[in-house]
């Protein structure tokens, strides 16, 4: 059986800056093409988004796709939507689409909320039988009863995005498109969401998830695609979380004041990849002044890969060392030891160097280091607090 | 991907919009409850502005420079007043329908077409509203249809065809080119006076009304008082050009409009 969602060596190409829109415009640009024929290649000005990305995925699994801002991922999505068109390549989705792209696009501020569940069912593709069969669900599941005969325009944004996510979950779709929706409503509605995403892929849905939220997309994505602008990584989730994370290397910024480097090794001094909870480590940083800074502080922080969680962040004044002035051109090492009392996951280290004075960084340097953390014992969190259980039969 | 083929599309054009007939019927209703809740008079707009047009041009043609049209001249005027609203207002509302909703055109797919469409029904519940006035009128003025009423819906088509036919240019193009707006509203003033809505064209004559008798909307018109007010078959030569014409510029507007849809999204 072919799969639900087919994306075959899709381009597609862009045009920068401002569009011309007026008449005037026209004879000039008409004229060009009639001397030169129809453009094939990339003109000035344009660029391309999406080059050659193939993927599949076939019903009742999701691909989650990540990457830094401007990488393509919306665009892909629109292509699937059918919005856009690739300008080379095939896009082909089979079955009905729900596509949770922009969940309140159609809703129109002036009717009420009644009115515009069945305006967005329509746009969604439902019919009004079906709208009004499940009129009750969608506003129980949305939580806004009480404002169904209201004026969209007196909602608050949450509410109006909890009823547009909530009809586009009542389409009972073949293929599930999502672009961020996880960030709207508060945690509760989050929760109901994913539980939703869940209940789809059980029904056979195949979902295309856009999420800067990693860890969803660990939890719920069966494979993972890592873009910019090109296919980076498809594959397993995990590793292509750790893929991206690491082609986001090199963030420090190497204009400022000071300059830090880094590199993490395991007690033996040997390099690090995969440690065991408790595990010693060592961050050793080497920092560079460009020019003189005074009374600093060093901050060490340890962040989960997977959804930029905060596990850890210590502050070392640099008063406590000795070493407050730091003439241009001077230096210092500094060696980080901790323990790494983690859970299993992807982790990274960032150390950055913040101007008591000013209140400003001088550096920032992430990752500083990154490791995953094997064990088989935790379902989830962040800490390894060793714990252990002891467990006796009770006599009778 | 298979090239798309001209028949391909055809196809497409038709599943989709039987797909999505409940969406023309939304959003129609949409504009309607809107227009409903957002002004006072409502519906009422539809009948004052051709009432209003139809007094000024009467005391113009009645007092000023009286003119002999075999019907009682304000019937005359509000008859093609009325018909000519129907096209003027649905073109107005279509040139805005895709750039005024620019949110669901980047972010949603559904076929295109939907946004001129559902325009030209919504004034066409107008029109409806209209023609209460004009009966009244009729029967103000003692003037009743003959067995020719029969012909009122192929009217009614053609009508209904060109007026969609010209809507979807003027939505897509201005969508590519912003000054189309601006342009039109001049054209349509012209186009007016060059249609017999208030005074029959064919008294201009020569070299310009030979030019004139090109323009679709004056059979058109002149269909809709043959069968209301005077009693006679509408089926001139001139009406069947003209129905024809409308059916082929419909085609080739909507496969053009249908082409160039895919771009929308980036060129809005």
């Amino acid at each position: 059986m072919e799969p639900r969602v087919v994306f075959d060596k899709v381009w597609k190409k862009f045009r920068r800056g401002e569009r011309h829109d007026s008449l005037r415009d026209l004879v000039p640009s008409l004229v060009r093409r009639m001397v030169r024929g129809t453009p094939q290649g990339l003109q000035a000005e344009e660029f391309w988004a999406v080059e050659d990305v193939s993927f599949t995925v076939p019903a009742g699994q999701a691909l989650g796709i990540i990457g830094p801002n401007g990488a393509g991922k919306s665009t892909s999505l629109k292509l699937l939507t059918k919005i856009l068109r690739p300008t080379t390549g095939a896009c082909r989705v089979q079955g009905r689409v729900g596509a949770l792209i922009e969940v309140a696009a159609g809703f129109h501020p002036d009717l009420t909320g009644r009115e515009n569940v069945f305006l967005q069912g329509a746009i969604m593709g439902m019919s009004r039988a079906e709208v009004l069969e499940r009129f009750d669900d969608i506003v129980d599941f949305a939580g806004v009863g009480a404002f169904i005969d209201t004026q969209i325009k007196r909602y608050s944004s949450g509410m109006n995005a909890r009823l547009g996510f909530s009809i586009a979950a009542h389409l009972r779709p073949d293929v599930l498109i999502i672009d961020e929706v996880l960030s709207v409503g508060d945690m509760a509605f989050q929760q109901r969401c994913v539980e939703r995403m869940f209940e789809f892929k059980r029904q056979g849905v195949a979902i295309v998830f856009v999420s800067h939220n990693l860890q969803a997309v660990a939890d719920l994505c069966d494979q993972v695609l890592v873009l910019r602008r090109q296919r980076l990584f498809l594959g397993d989730p995990v590793q292509g979380i750790s893929t991206y994370v690491r082609s986001l290397e090199g963030a420090t910024d190497s204009q400022g004041p000071v300059h830090i480097t880094a590199a993490l090794v395991d007690a033996n001094g040997g390099p690090v990849e995969i440690v065991k909870p408790g595990d010693r480590l060592t961050l050793k940083a080497t920092i560079d002044a460009r020019s003189a800074v005074h009374d600093f502080v060093i901050a060490f922080r340890i962040v989960r890969s997977t959804d930029q969680l905060l596990v850890y962040d210590a502050h070392f004044p640099a008063s406590d060392f000795g070493v407050s002035n730091l003439s241009d051109g001077g230096g210092l090492t500094v060696d980080f030891d901790f323990r790494a009392n983690l859970t299993r996951g992807q982790y990274q280290l960032e150390t950055h160097l913040f101007d008591v004075e000013s209140q400003r960084h001088l550096a920032w340097l992430r990752p500083a280091g990154l490791f995953a953390v094997e064990e088989h014992r935790t379902w989830g969190g962040v800490a390894d607090v060793a714990a252990s259980a002891s467990v006796t039969r009770i006599e009778r | 991907m298979s090239e798309p083929t001209m028949a391909g599309d055809v196809a497409e054009m038709f599943r989709e919009q039987i797909e999505y007939r409940e969406l023309l019927a939304q959003m129609t209703k949409r504009d309607l409850l809107l227009r409903y809740k957002q002004t006072i008079m409502g519906v009422g707009w539809a009948v004052f502005m051709p009432l209003l047009n139809t007094a000024v041009f009467s005391v113009i043609f009645v007092r000023v420079a009286p003119l002999d049209t075999g019907v009682p001249y304000p019937l005359f005027a509000f008859c093609g007043l009325w018909a000519w609203n129907f096209l003027a207002s649905s073109l107005r509302f279509s040139v805005n329908s895709l750039t005024g909703n620019t949110s669901l055109v980047t972010k949603v797919y559904f076929p295109r077409e939907i946004f001129p469409f559902s325009s030209v029904a919504v004034c066409l519940v107008d029109f409806a509203v209209g023609s209460i006035v004009l009966i009244g009128l009729m029967a103000y003025y003692g003037v009743w249809p003959g067995v020719s009423i029969v012909a009122l819906p192929a009217v009614l088509l053609v009508h209904v065809l060109f007026t969609a036919a010209v809507a979807l240019l003027l939505a897509m193009a201005n969508l590519f080119y912003r000054d189309v707006k601006y342009l039109f509203e001049v054209m349509l003033t012209v186009w007016m006076f060059a249609t017999s809505v208030v005074y029959p064209t064919d008294l201009i004559g020569g070299r310009l009304g030979a030019v004139l008798g090109l323009n679709p909307m004056t059979p058109i018109i002149d269909a809709y008082r043959a069968v209301l007010l005077r009693g006679e078959w509408p089926f001139t030569p001139a009406f069947i050009i003209a129905a024809g014409a409308s059916v082929v510029l419909l085609c080739v507007s909507w496969f053009t409009f249908h082409r160039a849809e895919y771009t929308f999204a980036e060129n809005i």
